[in-house]
């Protein structure tokens, strides 16, 4: 109830936090001493994908206090005295692209259960389960991600529950949890795909075995979370009133105090759902408790696309990878994307991994393959995702006053072929090493 | 371009369609002609049959990436009897013969998926048993998988379907060639040795010591395989005994008991099986490849082989290839050194390295994961190439037949809209023993040779 203005203080104090103090691991030894300002980069002759306000060949972009200064074509554009100066002629130039959906820091070896914090399966309703308490973030995955341009994510938790607990927008860069998680409390995935349902066997079956117990279920807890909301209230009103008897407040609830910021369209519901039916089940809950809505998935739900147009809601699309119906021709999942867009339907991909989250970008140019134009696929792992989760004032583009989060590669960032060599977080370079290059170098001896 | 393909295959269909009745003309541009035929007769060993061989056909006007002799830009094949009988920047070929044009497109081998499980429901794993080498996988073949569809649409000609990973040694896959809309043995691949499939590590000792069962180690597992490798000299040598007295015409001499289990390790021993190895980490390439020393059998290749980086030198001495994923890793303890690199180092110490899919979704998009070795390897175009195709056709065995654009081999062939080794590729047509299977210019499912049951 307290945290109306929640999402917005915490990015605020993200932002100066992460802007201000170099939070990184050792830094290379270029960006040490000298008189340039702190972290001052310009990188110079490369083609900037801005994502804003077009592609700019031969561009400058200028790097200071953690944020981008100045963007802008060689020649017109001022650079700093005493600036590194890095000739990335030849490379393209891009923002870190945006993950929608992953599991960084819930998981390090996933058959591994001591690894693993991605569900607290014991009950459906969970949404006062906080993802933040989970990241670990010296995770060996995220330096593996990062390497690959990626440089923010949602934290979420797995799909088996129907409320499984709030996501977290994490930076992959920082010294400990505390600078990387963002927002803490960003969204609330709000799952129907039936894979929530306890129906592994007739026997062991408990509630909810069906979609119709999972839907009776989810309305009771957004009608409990009311209900309480009243009562605190109530007990709030009769006390301001003066009554000398107001009573106990009720109980504190942390389970229904965690649905409240979202029954009041504060944050996001995650809405994922993967068949027209279930879509139609999910839109009718949310629309009846007025949710704020990002769907998730869709992925069989092609002949609803046009309704969910109508809606206004953006969506997460994918994995584009999952199998079309038996009767479908090959390419009906690898399309959503593509016809999505062509709807105007803001759209933003996942990976919906941990391991392969580096491969964000690949599911983008697989969908221009079948369809999607170039720029919005690009737009779907940058400022869509910004914009989707209420960050588009410090990342998603190439824009002076953005947080410094940039990416510096051999090509397109949507091709496999294409090498990252640079990536900028928060103004510091960050080194292109990992679990991963440390065993390539001790081997390849 | 789409345009431009869809009217050749028209051409095409008209032209074969006149073979066809009237009233097949209808279909003949969804369903090829010759598909309408009364079941196949058996396949030859040649690997062409009564229904494929057609007309005279030729590709004409793309870069052609051929594998074995670099590109050739604007190049044509001449295809005759479903094999690629020229190759060049011009080919002789008959004035009639059939003509797709790929100007502008890029045209390479159907791609070859060394390891898949697809088609085949869930009978992967006999799981019952460690030692289950009698277990045959054209059992559980189910030809009308949509799995196998959707891989040709990637690009897919030939695939390995392999039995799972539970037991140390588990069944005999089958070969097949993605023409979907045939009958069950017009899929086969034809003449195309028989693999085994090995498994170690993490999987058997799981799967047996949840049952409390032996092996729940890595010293069970090894030990499971020469207790059975030793029964099967045994058994070997019961029968070299019988047949020996046989020859000395031994009236009483008493056959020993066949046994199919053992039978089938005698093959391995006996060198008529290619082993194919599920194996993870360094030290187990060592002790499997000391195994195959001790009992006499080769092994063709270790798949997965996260840790082949490690002992590359060794794999390669050994003459063992590996078939991995260009960059999984972490999802299991005996995953967690797995590194992008694995496929560009162990190339360079002498590997022959295929990329593979192992799933269902990965077989649709090799293309872009054989790309990805190029980025994290440096890995050349030939050598990213040969990961999908001739690499992946020597594991399996059939590296004479298919994996190239060569004279000589199985005219199958995937064309691309373009560059094949990106993210944004897709495969416009796809042919096998010169045959058009898939063509994404057409309606439906794209496919030329199936009907969907009414």
């Amino acid at each position: 109830m307290f945290k109306n203005c929640a999402v917005a203080l915490v990015l605020v104090a993200a932002a100066s936090l992460l802007a201000q103090s170099p939070n990184k691991k050792p830094q290379p030894a270029t960006q040490k001493g000298g008189s340039a300002p702190a972290g001052a980069f310009v990188l110079r002759g490369g083609r900037l994908l801005t994502i804003t306000h077009g592609v700019i060949e031969n561009g400058v972009l200028v790097i200071q206090n953690g944020k981008i200064t100045a963007v802008g074509s060689a020649g017109t554009t001022a650079v700093p005295a005493g600036a590194k100066v890095l000739d990335v002629t030849g490379m393209t130039v891009y923002p870190g692209l945006i993950d929608s959906e992953t599991h960084l820091g819930l998981t390090e070896i996933s058959e591994d259960r001591s690894t693993v914090d991605t569900l607290e399966n014991s009950d459906e309703i969970m949404p006062h389960m906080h993802v933040y308490d989970a990241f670990h973030a010296e995770t060996a995955l995220i330096p593996v991600t990062r390497v690959n341009g990626i440089t923010n994510a949602i934290v979420a938790p797995a799909i088996g529950d129907t409320l499984p607990g709030q996501d977290s927008f994490i930076q992959l860069a920082g010294r400990s949890a505390n600078d990387m998680l963002m927002v803490r409390d960003i969204a609330l995935p709000l799952n129907f795909t039936g894979r929530q349902r306890r129906n592994e066997s007739f026997d062991r079956a408990k509630f909810p075995q069906t979609r119709m117990g999972m839907a009776a279920q989810l309305r009771q807890a957004f009608l409990d979370a009311q209900d309480y909301e009243q009562k605190v209230a109530d007990y709030e009103k009769k006390k301001s009133s003066g009554s000398d008897k107001p009573g106990n407040p009720p109980k504190k609830d942390l389970k229904l105090e965690a649905l409240l910021p979202y029954l009041h369209g504060q944050r996001p519901v995650v809405l994922a759902a993967e068949e027209p039916n279930d879509v139609e089940t999910a839109l009718d809950l949310a629309h009846e408790f007025h949710l704020k809505v990002v769907l998730n998935h869709l992925t069989h739900a092609a002949s609803l696309l046009d309704k969910i147009a109508a809606t206004g809601f953006p969506v997460i699309v994918g994995p584009i990878y999952e199998d079309p119906k038996e009767s479908e021709r090959y390419d009906a999942v690898f399309r959503l994307p593509a016809e999505m867009a062509r709807r105007g339907i803001k759209i933003a991909f996942a990976s919906y991994d941990a391991h392969q989250a580096r491969n964000l970008p690949y599911a983008a140019g697989y969908a221009v393959a079948f369809g999607l134009p170039y720029e919005e696929a690009l737009k779907a792992i940058t400022i869509n995702p910004a914009q989707m989760w209420g960050v588009d004032q410090l990342l998603g583009s190439l824009d002076v006053g953005k947080m410094a989060n940039v990416v510096v590669a051999t090509g397109d960032p949507l091709d496999v072929k294409t090498d990252v060599k640079h990536v900028f977080i928060a103004g510091q370079e960050i080194p292109l090493v990992n679990k991963q290059t440390e065993l390539r170098d001790q081997y390849s001896q | 371009m789409v345009r431009h393909s869809r009217l050749c295959w028209v051409m095409l269909c008209f032209l074969l369609s006149a073979l066809a009745s009237a009233q097949d003309l209808a279909q003949a541009q969804q369903y090829f002609p010759a598909s309408h035929g009364p079941a196949s007769p058996q396949q030859s060993a040649s690997g062409t049959d009564s229904k494929t061989i057609r007309n005279d056909l030729v590709i004409r006007g793309g870069t052609l990436l051929t594998v074995t002799h670099g590109r050739i830009e604007n190049g044509s094949i001449y295809i005759h009897d479903g094999k690629i009988a020229a190759i060049g920047k011009t080919v002789q070929a008959p004035s009639n013969a059939t003509v797709i044009d790929a100007t502008g497109k890029w045209v390479m081998p159907g791609i070859i998926d060394a390891h898949s499980h697809i088609a085949l429901d869930d009978d992967i794993n006999e799981a019952t048993s460690p030692v289950t080498p009698h277990m045959m996988m054209i059992d559980a073949f189910n030809y009308n998988d949509k799995a196998i569809y959707r891989a040709l649409a990637g690009g897919v000609t030939t695939s390995l379907l392999l039995h799972g990973s539970a037991n140390m040694i588990g069944g005999q896959a089958v070969v097949i060639k993605h023409k979907y809309g045939l009958g069950r043995d017009d899929l086969l691949f034809p003449g195309a040795p028989q693999s085994i499939k090995f498994a170690s590590g993490e999987n058997p000792k799981r799967v047996y010591g949840g049952k409390n069962q032996v092996p729940s180690t890595r010293m069970g597992n090894f030990e499971v395989m020469r207790q059975a490798f030793t029964e099967a000299r045994e058994y070997m040598r019961d029968w070299d005994d019988y047949d020996a007295k046989v020859k000395k015409g031994d009236k009483e001499a008493h056959a020993p008991k066949k046994d199919l289990k053992l039978e089938a390790l005698a093959d391995v021993l006996r060198g008529k099986l290619l082993v194919q190895i599920h194996c993870y980490r360094a030290d187990e390439f060592l002790t499997e490849m000391a195994i195959a020393k001790e009992f006499g059998y080769k092994i063709r290749a270790f798949h997965h082989a996260v840790e082949a980086y490690k002992v590359a030198d060794q794999m390669a001495a050994n003459g063992v290839a590996i078939a991995t994923w260009p960059d999984w890793w972490g999802f299991k303890y005996e995953a967690w050194d797995g590194i992008p690199w694995n496929a560009a180092i162990s190339m360079r110490k002498g590997v022959r390295v295929a990329i593979k899919s192992d799933s269902e979704d990965i077989t649709r998009r090799l293309n872009q994961e054989a790309g990805k070795i190029m980025h994290y390897g440096n890995v050349s175009e030939e050598d990213a190439l040969k990961s999908i195709t001739l690499n992946a056709a020597w594991i399996i065995g059939v590296d004479d037949r298919v994996g190239s654009l060569e004279v000589g081999k199985d005219a199958d062939i995937s064309i691309w809209n373009s560059y094949p080794l990106s993210s944004a590729a897709l495969a416009d047509q796809v042919l096998i023993d010169g045959d058009v299977y898939f063509d994404r210019s057409l309606p439906g499912l794209g496919l030329t040779h199936y009907k969907e049951v009414q």
